[in-house]
């Protein structure tokens, strides 16, 4: 069975590399349901790239623990896929050898792997693009095929930093509505991290609100929206500003002081 | 280069051209005209066309291609050697804290010797042949070869790294799969310094120790009062050193289309 459970019980991370440590996180707990969107705002340096890191098992937890479908993370593995805010695509591999990499690095024959990649490459608009490299494209391109390639090795969690952040405003909301579609489609479970209210609010079904530095669990908030409308009906609806308003205020006691 | 090519070269690409090389044209046609007209002592400066004289015949006579054999055999050798060396160990400095203890303060050390000082060294040692002279060139090009390959795969991006991780490369396999394709500029920027530098320590070697090669041949004119071979070879020295950089860039261009 192939769930996507994330629980976090009173995390704590401390970097260590400098000469002072940094405590990062700090008695930080939540649950992420199976197939789950789940939104994650705060402020900046507040810890939320850190704890998506610390899910994704590139980072240890100093105390407490992170479970994935009631295993413990120790360390990256294929069931969570990290869709990162710089791409962090492979400059030297084409679109298409980028998508294949993680098919191929699971053991997936090759005409297989060309196949499943071409279908994610369509579905995120990049077809004649397959043998264009990374610096060829532009930022939303570049994020589209991030996305294609955590999305062809099929993880049933998607982690995603901040991943429009850098996009232009229609840019972002046509990758928000396909990345609902797919969302939908395939049943993922979504960490979704933004520094976007209005994002965290139209995406998720809950959002989760951290404290400033060092950042943990202030509010959770459950949103409930009709999602069987389209955007301009969410958007324009009275449930939808009162959300986003009641997340504004808690962020906002959050950023005030520290400006 | 294909005829069609060279049928098509318009005028514009001829005044192009000579725009690009005017100052060149301007100190030879100086060079000729000031040695003509007996300004300066033929020895000091022989004219162009009694150079290019001497060069045609040092050529057929095949004293000058032999010469540039040995040079490029002994340099090319000794560049082989340090590239073998230099960027596998250069890479494990970066990646292993072991082996970066230990050879750290050896590059500190090394890297600043004047390479040329380790001459006479090396002469005691190794005597004066074409073994003494690859070796030197070795040691002196390991340095930049190793310096840029180990500062190149430290600056390997973490999140390329942990995108290798997450889509299922083991740890044992990141070198390959991401340390080297992305130091691969940088390594090949060492290669590219440490041409030159080859050219140069096997040429100082030959003037001081003989044995043949360019740089004995170019000393060979001085010691005869035959100022024409001196230029003559000096000007196969930079012909030899334009088109071995030329075929580096076009190598690397080819390489690293993606970079
Ligand atoms: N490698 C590191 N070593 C030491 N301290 C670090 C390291 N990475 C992050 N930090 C510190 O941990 C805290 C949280 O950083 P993190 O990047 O997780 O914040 P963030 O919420 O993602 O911020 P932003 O919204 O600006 O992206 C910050 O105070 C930061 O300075
Ligand atoms: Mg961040």
């Amino acid at each position: 069975m192939n769930e996507g459970r994330v629980i976090a019980s009173n995390v704590e991370k401390v970097y260590r590399s400098e000469r002072t440590p940094t405590t990062a996180i700090e008695d930080l707990s939540f649950e992420v349901g199976d197939g789950e969107f789940f939104s994650v705002v705060g402020p900046s340096g507040c810890g939320k790239s850190t704890l998506l890191y610390l899910i994704a098992g590139f980072l240890d937890v100093t105390s407490g623990m992170i479970t994935v479908n009631d295993h413990a993370v120790e360390g990256p593995g294929t069931d969570r896929g990290v869709v990162f805010q710089d791409y962090a695509l492979f400059p030297w591999k084409t679109v298409m050898g980028n998508v294949t990499y993680g098919l191929a690095e699971n053991g997936v024959p090759k005409d297989e792997r060309r196949e499943t990649a071409q279908h994610f490459i369509d579905t995120m608009g990049l077809d004649g693009f397959e043998d264009t490299y990374p610096k060829e494209l532009s930022g939303g391109m570049k994020q589209r095929v991030g996305l294609a390639r955590t999305l062809a090795y099929d993880p049933k969690i998607l982690l995603m930093d901040e991943p429009f952040g850098a996009l232009d405003q229609p840019l972002r909301e046509a990758l928000q509505d396909n990345l609902l579609d797919i969302w939908r489609e395939l049943g993922k479970t979504v960490v979704f991290i933004t520094h976007d209210v209005e994002e965290a609010v139209y995406l998720s079904e809950r959002v989760l609100i951290m404290t400033r530095h060092p950042g943990t669990r202030k509010q959770v908030i459950d949103i409930d929206l009709d999602r069987t409308q389209d955007r301009e009906a969410i958007i324009t609806s009275e449930e939808f500003t009162e959300t986003k308003n009641e997340v504004w205020r808690s962020l906002r006691e959050e950023t005030k002081h520290t400006v | 280069m294909d005829v069609t090519n060279i049928a098509r070269i318009s005028r514009h690409d001829v005044v192009e051209g000579a725009k690009s090389i005017y100052s060149l044209i301007l100190l030879i046609a100086l060079w000729e005209l000031i040695t003509q007209a007996g300004l300066i002592h033929y020895y000091f400066l022989p004219p162009l066309s009694d150079v290019l004289i001497e060069g045609y015949e040092l050529t057929v006579s095949g004293e000058m291609i032999q010469a540039s054999l040995l040079t490029l055999k002994r340099a090319f050798l000794g560049l082989l050697i340090a590239t073998v060396l230099g960027v596998p160990i250069g890479i494990l400095i970066a990646r292993n804290r072991f082996v970066g203890w230990f050879f750290d303060p050896i590059i500190t050390i090394g890297y600043p010797v004047p390479i040329i000082s380790l001459i006479p060294v090396f002469m005691l040692w190794f005597g004066i042949g074409d073994v003494s002279k690859i070796i030197l060139v070795g040691v002196g090009t390991f340095w930049p070869i190793a310096i840029n390959a180990r500062n190149s795969a430290r600056a390997v991006n973490q999140n390329l790294i942990w995108s290798a991780r997450m889509m299922g490369t083991p740890k044992r396999n990141l070198v390959w799969k991401v340390v080297v394709p992305d130091a691969a500029p940088g390594v090949l920027t060492g290669i590219q310094i440490a041409l030159p530098l080859s050219l140069i320590i096997t040429f100082v070697f030959e003037m001081v120790a003989g044995g043949g090669g360019l740089g004995h041949l170019e000393i060979q004119g001085v010691r005869s009062f035959t100022s024409t071979q001196t230029y003559a070879t000096l000007i196969a020295i930079m012909l030899i050193g334009f088109v071995l950089d030329g075929t580096l860039r076009k190598i690397r261009r080819r390489l690293l289309r993606w970079a």
